[in-house]
Parts: structure tokens; sequence; C-alpha cells
């Protein structure tokens, strides 16, 4: 094992730039967050609130809350919108990878003769959201799926599956079919030897895979918004609604939830960091 | 109106008649009973005599609210939705419970970012899921909805029930009562919100001897609010101190809000968006001069103006950042509110948009009608008359001068009472001084461009216009650009149909505006 190398200045500069870029929004909206409403828009603007303050996540689920700052307009609770986030971008999660998981390992495994199928279901995800909206939106009001959580995992499983197989298929193709063989010599069938050989040992690759589809779905606004009515609710779509008459927009309670919604994600991220480089970039780093 | 006791108000009237109240014991008395002081103080003055006069005033909420009750108890659907832009709720909260308690009808609001608003309405015309009663779009939205036949033509039931739109004394003020609520002489909404941009200035700046005289020796005339434009750039010159963070003027710059600084000035030069052919006039030499102000401008404004939204517009004229700010009616409630408006309470001299000087010398003013909610019927709606009944009450001349002055919404005055015979309540909300404004600035407005395509047009010119003020391009590329991306928007939407809905809009214009552009003779 080689010693890591001792970075230069010039690598160090540049590193602690990309840190402070990088930090820098996380930073703010915290910050934000913890502001009361004089020092959201305040000129020069405020870095750190002197009165830091809860009311912005009060807010969010007690919609008086901020009128202890004579700023109301706050008509709805973010509860909703938190609770339709998880339901939605979990189920999808879930059906995309399982899905993506059988996809990738069929594909890698059993089509040899068609090179152009992951192109065709990567194809999937070359139209442009905008584009194919509207059409979601007749094609659903007639079946009745509109403004409904069926409807919304639906679109959110069609557009993460090509990247679930496609991020799936790569860890498949990387483990050597000689192992799942063995297992079918000593006797286990084919799906058997996938579930219990093929699945464990590309488990870092699936934590990466359903962390990636997880903050796709997480953070996708256009179909919630464009599918949403009155029954159903993302945390994206609520954020934008966070403009009132008297205050105009409301930055700290809009970066309050944003904080709220970050925090499974770095959660999740922290436990399973040691799986996402390889993960994320789809397998290019080779064991 | 707060609810009150019909019969107690009848007695009251039928008291008076008979002069058995003085008029000050009827007014304190009405009061009391929650009729607002507009009413009581018209129909003490009312030579018809109380009792009529009251029916009269409120015979467009009273009508409604018999349409209304009459359709909620054959209605088997029990709750009216109602599709309305993020923040504007505050208005209509205050009449949930009596429309609970009285018809039984709950009212359900769903809320969306007001950009999305238009987007939802085309999106119901293909959905057609009837989720929506009531919505709740800007005055743009009307062509293309009735177009897709997501909304009601309102004409017959305005026709039956008479929301009294364009009466003399309590109608919507004209020409925004044509422009804001019709689509080719029909009734396509009904206008709950008078959005037009007037003219804000500090007046402890203008009230100080010390810049008064300096500006007077500099320029030869008072310093005073701007009646030109040229007098606009003299004063945003002089009052510009960037060294202590105050700025000549915070006028929009930023994508979106842009084309309405460029519109404004267009029709101040007495041009419109086309001519009689449908073909683009704002690449013309007064376009050009148009731009061309706006870039000499950019010296004297706030440095956000390239970014500013409504709200961080109103939040850094409120901080006390600037001497002039070009914003809409709720803009001129949030400076003055001490809360929102900290430095700029009690200190706000408002006044009509300047006037540009024609060819021929003469003044012309000229203002702008930009944005505008308004309420739509839904054709999918399960209580269509119901939906009609909510929109003419909500909208009459005694609910809305009571409607408008609750905090958390975007309406503002639209009918000639709350302007010229205002509530204490209107008056409180923006004092008598700015009511006057609002109704001599909208005598002369012309409107967004309520057209078929109407949103289309308006991005179109937006991104040429921010390309010129951010240097890209030159002012005559920018709106050769635009001319041609109208002339390609035209062509898809139809240029028959933008044509008749631009000649219907173009015949209700002031005189002045017609006579300057040379709509009169179309």
């Amino acid at each position: 094992m080689t010693e890591p190398k001792k970075l230069t200045t010039i690598q160090a500069i540049i590193l602690f730039i990309a840190l402070i870029l990088t930090l820098f929004p996380i930073f703010w909206i915290v910050m934000t967050a913890i502001k009361p409403p004089t020092d959201w828009n305040a000129s020069p603007a405020i870095w750190i609130p002197s009165e830091p303050t809860l009311v912005n996540f009060m807010t969010l689920f007690d919609p008086d809350a901020i009128r202890a700052y004579g700023v109301g307009g706050v008509s709805q609770a973010a509860t909703s919108a938190v609770i339709g986030s998880i339901i939605a971008s979990v189920t999808a999660t879930i059906f995309s990878v399982a899905i993506g998981l059988f996809s990738a390992i069929g594909i890698s495994r059993y089509a040899k003769n068609s090179k152009w199928t992951p192109l065709v279901i990567l194809s999937g995800r070359m139209f442009l959201p905008a584009a194919i909206a509207v059409p979601f939106v007749i094609i659903f009001s007639n079946i009745g799926l509109t403004d409904t959580y069926t409807g919304l995992i639906a679109i959110y499983v069609a557009i993460t599956l090509p990247f679930s197989t496609w991020m799936l298929k790569s860890f498949v193709d990387d483990l050597p079919r000689e192992i799942e063989e063995a297992a079918m010599i000593d006797g286990r069938s084919r799906l058997m030897a996938h579930i219990t050989v093929t699945i464990p040992l590309i488990k870092g690759g699936l934590f990466a895979t359903t962390m990636f589809i997880f903050i796709l779905n997480w953070s996708e606004f256009l179909f919630a918004l464009v599918l949403s009515y009155s029954n159903i609710n993302t945390i994206p779509v609520q954020l934008a609604k966070y403009v009132t008459a008297t205050a105009g927009t409301l930055y700290g309670v809009q970066a309050a939830l944003a904080v709220l919604a970050m925090l499974p994600l770095i959660v999740v991220g922290y436990y399973i960091q040691s799986h996402l480089a390889r993960g994320m970039t789809f397998g290019a780093i080779k064991q | 109106m707060r609810q009150h006791d019909q019969g107690k108000v009848q007695t009251t009237l039928r008291r008076f008649d008979e002069g058995k109240l003085s008029r000050r014991k009827f007014l304190r008395d009405m009061s009391i009973l929650g009729v607002s002081a507009f009413v009581a103080n018209a129909v003490s003055l009312s030579p018809l005599g109380a009792v009529k006069a009251f029916a009269a005033i409120h015979g467009a909420e009273e009508r409604a609210w018999d349409l209304a009750k009459a359709a909620a108890a054959k209605a088997e659907k029990k709750t009216l939705t109602l599709l309305i832009p993020t923040g504007s709720i505050g208005n209509m909260t205050p009449y949930v419970e009596k429309w609970k308690n009285e018809l039984g009808i709950t009212l359900e609001f769903i809320e969306e970012p007001d950009e999305v608003v238009h987007t939802k309405g085309m999106q119901e015309a293909v959905a057609r899921t009837g989720t929506y009663d009531v919505m709740m779009p800007t005055a743009m939205s009307y062509p293309d909805w009735i177009d897709a036949g997501v909304i009601y033509d309102l004409t017959e039931w305005t026709e039956q029930h008479d929301p009294e739109l364009f009466h003399p004394e309590w109608g919507v003020v004209f020409p925004a009562s044509h422009h804001a609520q019709l689509y080719n002489g029909r009734v396509a909404g009904l206008l709950n919100d008078g959005d037009q941009i007037t003219l804000l200035c500090r007046s402890d700046h203008l009230d100080n001897p010390d810049k008064a005289k300096t500006f007077e020796d500099a320029h030869g005339y008072k310093l005073d609010v701007p009646h030109t434009w040229k007098e606009y750039y003299n004063l945003a010159k002089f009052m510009h101190n960037p060294s202590e963070g105050f700025y000549g003027s915070l006028e929009y710059r930023s994508p979106y809000y842009v084309k309405w600084m460029f519109m404004q000035r267009l029709i101040s030069k007495g041009r419109l968006y086309f001519d009689n052919e449908l073909n683009p006039t704002f690449n013309s030499d007064e376009g050009i001069a148009a731009l061309e102000d706006m870039l000499a401008m950019n010296e004297f404004l706030h440095p956000d103006a390239f970014s500013f939204t409504w709200s961080s517009n109103y939040n850094a004229f409120g901080r006390g950042e600037g001497f002039m700010n070009i914003v809409w009616p709720s803009g001129y409630k949030y400076s003055k509110a001490p809360s929102t408006g900290p430095a700029t309470t009690g200190k706000i001299r408002a006044t009509v948009m300047p006037a540009d000087t024609l060819a021929d010398g003469t003044l012309l003013y000229a203002g702008l009608f930009c944005w505008g909610y308004g309420y739509a019927v839904s054709r999918y709606s399960a209580n269509p008359e119901l939906a009609y009944a909510y929109a003419q009450w909500m909208t009459s001349p005694t609910i809305s001068a009571d409607a408008i002055p609750y905090l958390g919404g975007y309406s503002d005055p639209y009918r000639r009472n709350h302007m010229l015979a205002p509530t204490q309540r209107l008056v409180d909300t923006y004092s008598v001084e700015y009511l006057q404004t609002l109704y001599d600035n909208m005598v002369n407005t012309v409107p967004d461009f309520c057209l078929p395509g109407g949103f289309e047009y308006q991005d179109a010119l937006d991104r040429e216009v921010n390309a010129c003020m951010t240097g890209s391009k030159r002012p005559k590329q920018a709106l050769d650009d635009a001319a041609r991306a109208f002339e390609r928007i035209t062509r898809r939407v139809g240029r028959e149909k933008v044509l008749k809905s631009w000649l219907a809009l173009s015949k209700n214009l002031a005189d002045p505006i017609r006579k300057a552009s040379g709509a009169d003779k179309w």
C-alpha cells in the first residue's frame, strides 16, 4: 500500500476553494433558517444572525408562529409536504431499484445479443421532463391517476429506472460470472444464485444507487407540480409556495424546509459514504 | 362586509327615512352594524331614500348571495374549490366562516405559485379533472383559457345577476373594466385586483429645504415628484448617493419584470405594441428611445435592480435604500406599513406614472395595468352557478371594499368607490391621496398583452429587453429580434384570432392614448 502524497500548496488552495464553494450554499441555507424575518433579506447581508431563532422551523408546522414577527400569510403547514415526499420518494426508490436491479442482471448476464437494450432504456431519460409532463397529465387524468400518490410514484419510477438500471448494470458487469456459476454448480437455481450471491456482492453499488435514485425522487419538482392538485404535496412544490403578499418570499421558512429536506440525505449519505464514490461514478472505478 | 344583522340594518334604514335618526347617529349605527363607511355615507346622501339607496349599492352583493343560496341548496358537492396564487388567501379567508355557516359551503383553496396558475389552467383544459370551481388568473389568461374551453363566458350570468361592473359610481374603473375583464367584448372574468404601477418618491427628501434649493438652482424648477420622464431622470440623478447606500431609483431591470419598465415607457411615448394589422410597433424610434432611456437610467439604479423580485424590491425600498420606486399598489401598502417599511412609513409621496412629450409638444400620461387577478369559473366545475355567485359576491362594491384592506392578499383597489369613496379601512391601508393617485393613473392605463398567446408575447419581449439591459444586444437589434419572435407567435397562435382580440382591446383605451397611437382611426 502506497503512502498518500502530501498536497502541494496550489492543490491545497484549490481544494480549499472547492470546499468553500461547496459548503457556502449549505452554510447560507442553515444561517437563513435560523434568522428572524428582519435578517432574511437585509442589506448588507447578515451572515450570522445576532438573535438566532427557531421560528422558521416552527412555522413549517404551525403557520401562525411567524406572526410573532408581524409576518402573516402562511396558510398551510408543511406536514403534508414532508409526508408526501417520504411516501413518494421512498416507495418510488424501492420500486425503481428493485426493477432496475433485475433489469441490470438481465442485461448483464442474459442479453448478449441485444447490445442496444441498455441504450434504449437510457433513452427514456433523454426526453426533457417539460416535454412529457403534459402528455402524462392527459394519460393520467384518463386513467384517474392525477393527484394520486400512485400516479406520482409511477412516474418517478419511470424516470429513474434508466439510471438505476445503468448504475447497477455496471456493478453486475464488474462481478465475475464464475462466482454465480459456482453457486449453481452447488445446486442453486439461477434466481437463487443471483439473490444469494450477486446481490450481496454488489451491495455497495446497491446502496449508492438507492441513494442516488432517492435524491432524484426527493428533489423532483416538475412532475409533482403538474400532477398535484389538493391530495398530494411534496417538499419541492411546497418550497415554491412560501410567498406571501405581506412579506414577499419567506426566505427563512424556505430555508428551514430545505434544511429539513437535507437531513435524511446527509444521514443516509454519512452511513453509505464508502460506497458512494464508486456508485456515483457508475462503477467507473473498478476494484 | 362583516356579518351583520340584516333586520337591524333594515330597521335603521327605515328609521332614517322616517327622520327618526340624525345623519351622524345613522352613520354611527350603520358602522356598528358592520356596514362600510362608503355605503353608509352614500346611503345617507342619496336622494332615493335610505332603503332604496342601500338596496342599490348592496345590489350586486345581495343578488350574488341569493344566487349562492339557491345554488348551494341544490348542490350535491358542498365544497367550492378555488385555484389561487400563493400569497393571495388573506383577502378570502375572512369570509370562509360565513359561507360555511350560512350556506353550508366549504371553501377549499388550492394555492399555486403565481407563475404556475396560468399553466395549471391550461393543464385543466386537457386534464378536465373538475378539481377547480373558481380559478384566479391574471387578465392575461382569459383569452387562452376561453379559447381552450376551460372557463365559462360569464356574459349571460353578468346580464342576469348584474355585478355592476360598469356602474358610474361603483363600477370597475374604465378602461380596466374592459381590458381586465372582457375578451372580445364578452365577460371572461371578474376583476379582484387593481394591479397598475405608480411612482413612489421619498417625501422626506423632497421636503428637505437644502435639497430643494440646490435642485431648483441646478434645474430651474421646483423639487417635486416627477411629472415627466425627463424630470424622473433628473431626480434620480440628483438623489443618487451610492456612497450612502441611497440610490436614485429602484425600478426593475430583472428578468420577468423588466418588460414592464419598457412597456410603460413605450406607451408613454404614444406607441402601442402592435398596429392595426398586428405588426409589432415597438421596434420603432419610440421603442429604441425607450430602451435608451432605460440604459441611461441604469447608472442611477439600486445595484440589485438586475435581480429584484417584487418582494426583494419592496424590501429594499422599505429599508430606505432609494429615493424612487415604480411599484404595484401592494408596494405602497408595503412601504407604508411600519413593519415592512421601517424607513419609508409616513415618508412616501406617490404620483401617476410620468408623462412623455409627443411630437406635437403635448404631454401624454399613460399608465400600465400589469398583472391584475380576477375570478373565472371553470367549465368543469360541478357547481358553476355557485362558483359564479362567489365571484360576484367577492367582487361586489361592498364586499370588495371590505376584503381589500385585509393583510396577506394581493387584492388592490379597482372599483371607483374603492378610490373615490373609500371606507376608513381603505384609507388607513392606502391613504386618501394615494387612492386618488391610483384612480388618476388607472383611467389612463394600457393593459398587458391580454391576447391569445399573451404570456408568450410578454416572455419574448422580456428576453430581448433584458438582453439589451445586460449589454448583450443593442436596442435596435433587441427590438427587431423581439418583433421577429412576435411574428412567429402570431403565426402559431393565429393572426386573425389575435388581431380580432387586439382591435377589441385597443378600442377600449383612454382617448388621449388612442389619439396619440393612432388607434382612434383603426
